[in-house]
């Protein structure tokens, strides 16, 4: 068996992707398929990780990473399974840089709604250096993606074949197809300001115009509409304890907004829910880790 | 040849299998608006008119003739001739039991390809002889047109002289001008050669073939495109830091790895020295993507950027068996069994560079200059630690997850790739240049 590649892909790429293919055959296997037609079984992503938690019981942990890249959040879990990886998590003291290779995961906890996370098979801390260097590997990565997915929208009609006959690989040609036969067109200029941001992260000049850390890439509306109302409530609540708690205008502190919420029965989980649906929403942003900013 | 002549034998084969229900001038019609209105091959016309007046196309007798190098894969019914190369027998095991097949290599001066014939009873394959096979059927293997001889294989042996002889696995001469390639496209199979490279080095050696000894002169050599290994057959008189045109080579390759081989069938000219870049630009090594190196099997002296990500079991400290150099387990060797092993530093890396994986292997020398540490220092470090494998994770510590840059050669097998690594460094990279470069362009 010829070992999986490790894709080089934004979170802000990653968690658009519905799509799961293969897994017909008794050992084939599945690939998550990205709006722009990356077939994902593996994936190595560089980010700074957030947060970690135990989210299974003393006697069988499940860890729970989240690790953001500038355009958004890998979801990682890792169990019994994978004992290597929990071990390491389980010791990381957040934030800091690490470097996740594992293999591609989609939850749907009902129809319509798919999460994408990742089975880690090796977690470390690595230094700035190797997160900019991800950073612009995702660059390169994401660029020549953009770059198949055009010729892929100007083709009519799209065939695997005609793809090849252009020059691509029969793999991006069979993941081009099965990301138009499932997403449609995509929405290239979407991907076009993700790859710009991920470029002018790495650029001081950018810096100075722009917060320390630059704002989460707005989601398209749809998921959130399939959430359940009774969020809402929460959402009014939280973006309201966001608003007081920004006292020196820098931000929410995360701890100050745990507390705040937990005294008004909104558990750490719903929290982190609600937070990342005011993020989707695009009412809230991130400046810096760990603070929450009204927008 | 007008065409009408060309067809006639094709419309009395179209007729046969029809057992003559339709006439031929009707055939000849419906064949000339396959060809001409719709223009489909003349196999898939065939089959389709055979079809239509409600015939098996299997009943067809008369396959496309075509050379060697027109084959492709999934040719349903053609002809060649050919000489046999080569004819060896093998028992395969079947549902209806054990049965024999035949097995090798034909030729024309096209080129070579390797055949199979399932039911080789009645058919008269001869080693040397030149034959007209009809109704055979392709597939490919490993990149690789494959000739097969079922059920419906005619075989016909033909006179000696109409293709010439065959010596050394090869037809003699090579027909027609050698196809022109640089380093980079050479892939098993090829033959009549014809590329102008530098020698970077060559030296003489002796080897047994069928148990005579015979020099031959190995070595590098390369154009703008890359490394190649070479073997020259005959004294050709080739000195470092010539600059040749060989015509006539034909590649075979080794663990993946292409190499051109030439022998005195070939010519071999010398040319001014300027007609390719100095040795020095030529000693370098291309950098390539892993994806390119899947697809042509390997290459020499190559440099790869990815991320390390992975050391596997058995890197860091071991122990070798004295005798056959095997890795001990538990101090024991699979073959010779307990024995006081000699130690060892070696990593066995994964690196993988966005387009592909391949496995690295770095030996002592290397993993010593990466740890800073001698082998010596890593015992001590082990004995202190009562645990052997404290040089691996020292070796994790300090590769898994960097950007890299490997040199060496690279082989593949049924595995995937391996690089056995020459030079390697942890890569430090000015990101901003490129980063901008990419956002200008991104910009416009």
């Amino acid at each position: 068996m010829i070992r999986e590649v490790a894709w080089r892909l934004f979170a802000g790429e990653y968690n658009e992707s519905t799509l799961e293919a293969g897994g017909g055959g008794d050992r084939a296997p599945t690939y998550v398929v990205t709006p722009l037609g990356a077939r994902v079984n593996r994936l190595f992503v560089v980010g700074v990780l957030t947060d970690v938690e135990n989210v299974g019981t003393d006697g069988q942990p499940m860890w729970r990473a989240r690790v953001s890249d500038p355009t958004g959040t890998f979801h990682i879990y890792a169990g019994q399974y994978q004992p290597e990886a929990a071990a390491k998590l389980s010791k990381v003291k957040p934030p800091a840089f690490a470097a996740v290779m594992g293999k591609s995961r989609t939850y749907s906890p009902e129809p319509g709604t798919v999460y994408t996370s990742i089975r880690p098979e090796m977690v470390k801390v690595v230094d700035e250096n190797v997160r900019d260097y991800w950073i612009l590997e995702a660059c390169r990565s994401l660029k020549t993606r953009l770059g198949a997915a055009r010729e892929a929208q100007a083709m009519d009609p799209l065939t695997k074949d005609a793809l090849v006959t252009l020059g691509y690989s029969e793999d991006v040609a069979e993941g081009l197809v099965a990301a138009a036969a499932h997403y449609g067109k995509a929405d290239l200029s979407r991907y076009k300001s993700l790859l710009a941001e991920g470029l002018r992260y790495l650029l001081p000049e950018y810096r100075a115009f722009a917060p320390e850390e630059p704002v989460p890439a707005a989601k398209p509306a749809p998921k959130a509409e399939a959430l359940p109302k009774k969020n809402e409530d929460a959402e009014d609540a939280v973006l309201a304890l966001i608003g007081e708690l920004d006292k020196d205008g820098k931000g929410a502190p995360w701890d100050a907004l745990l507390d705040a919420a937990g005294k008004k029965g909104v558990r750490k989980e719903l929290l982190e829910e609600t937070v990342n649906e005011l993020l989707d929403k695009g009412l809230v942003y991130e400046p810096v880790l760990g603070r929450m900013k009204k927008i | 040849m007008g065409m009408k002549e060309e067809l006639e034998p094709h419309v009395r084969d179209i007729s046969r299998a029809l057992g003559g229900k339709v006439s031929e001038e009707e055939i000849e019609r419906e064949l000339g608006n396959y060809l001409n209105v719709y223009r489909v091959s003349l196999d898939t016309a065939k089959r389709s008119i055979v079809k239509k007046h409600g015939g098996n196309p299997a009943d067809l007798s008369l396959g496309i003739t075509k050379t060697v190098r027109e084959l492709v894969p999934g040719e349903q019914s053609v002809s060649l001739l050919a000489r046999v190369v080569s004819v060896n027998e093998k028992e395969i095991e079947t549902e209806a039991g054990s049965k024999g097949i035949l097995y090798g290599f034909l030729g024309d001066p096209t080129g070579t390809a390797p055949y199979t014939a399932w039911n080789p009873e009645g058919l008269a394959l001869a080693k040397g002889d030149v034959v007209r096979i009809q109704n055979a059927y392709t597939k490919e293997f490993k990149g690789r047109v494959e000739v097969h001889l079922g059920n419906r294989a005619v075989v016909t042996k033909e006179a000696a002289d109409l293709l010439p002889p065959v010596e050394g696995g090869r037809l003699t001469v090579p027909s027609g001008p050698a196809t022109a390639a640089k380093v980079v496209d050479l892939k098993e199979g090829l033959s009549n050669v014809g590329l102008t490279a530098r020698v970077l080095s060559v030296e003489a050696r002796e080897v047994n073939v069928a148990g005579e000894k015979k020099t031959v002169r190995s070595g590098v050599l390369a154009d703008e495109t890359g490394k190649v290994q070479f073997s020259a057959w005959k004294d050709f008189g080739l000195a470092e830091g010539d600059v040749l045109r060989i015509e006539g080579g034909y590649v075979k390759s080794w663990r993946g790895i292409p190499q051109l081989s030439f022998d005195e069938r070939a010519t071999v000219a010398k040319l001014a020295t300027e007609a390719l870049p100095a040795t020095a630009e030529l000693t370098q090594s291309p950098r390539m993507w892993i994806e390119d190196l899947a697809e042509r099997g390997g290459g020499v002296d190559v440099t790869i950027r990815g991320i390390l990500i992975d050391i596997k079991d058995g890197s860091g400290l071991v122990y070798r068996c004295p005798e056959c150099r095997r890795v001990l387990r538990k101090n024991v060797c699979r073959i010779h069994g307990e024995v006081q092993g000699t130690a060892d530093l070696r990593v066995k890396a994964v690196v993988d560079d966005g387009s592909g994986a391949i496995t690295a292997v770095f030996g002592k020398d290397l993993t010593e200059l990466l740890l800073e540490k001698t082998v010596e220092e890593c015992i001590a470090q082990a004995k202190e630690a009562m645990d052997q494998e404290v040089v691996r994770d020292e070796l994790a510590d300090l590769l898994v997850a960097q950007p890299v840059e490997v040199r060496g050669n690279v082989t593949s097998d049924d595995y995937g790739l391996m690089i056995i690594v020459d030079t390697a460094r942890v890569l430090k990279v000015d990101v901003q240049e490129e980063a901008r470069a990419m956002l200008e362009e991104l910009e416009g």
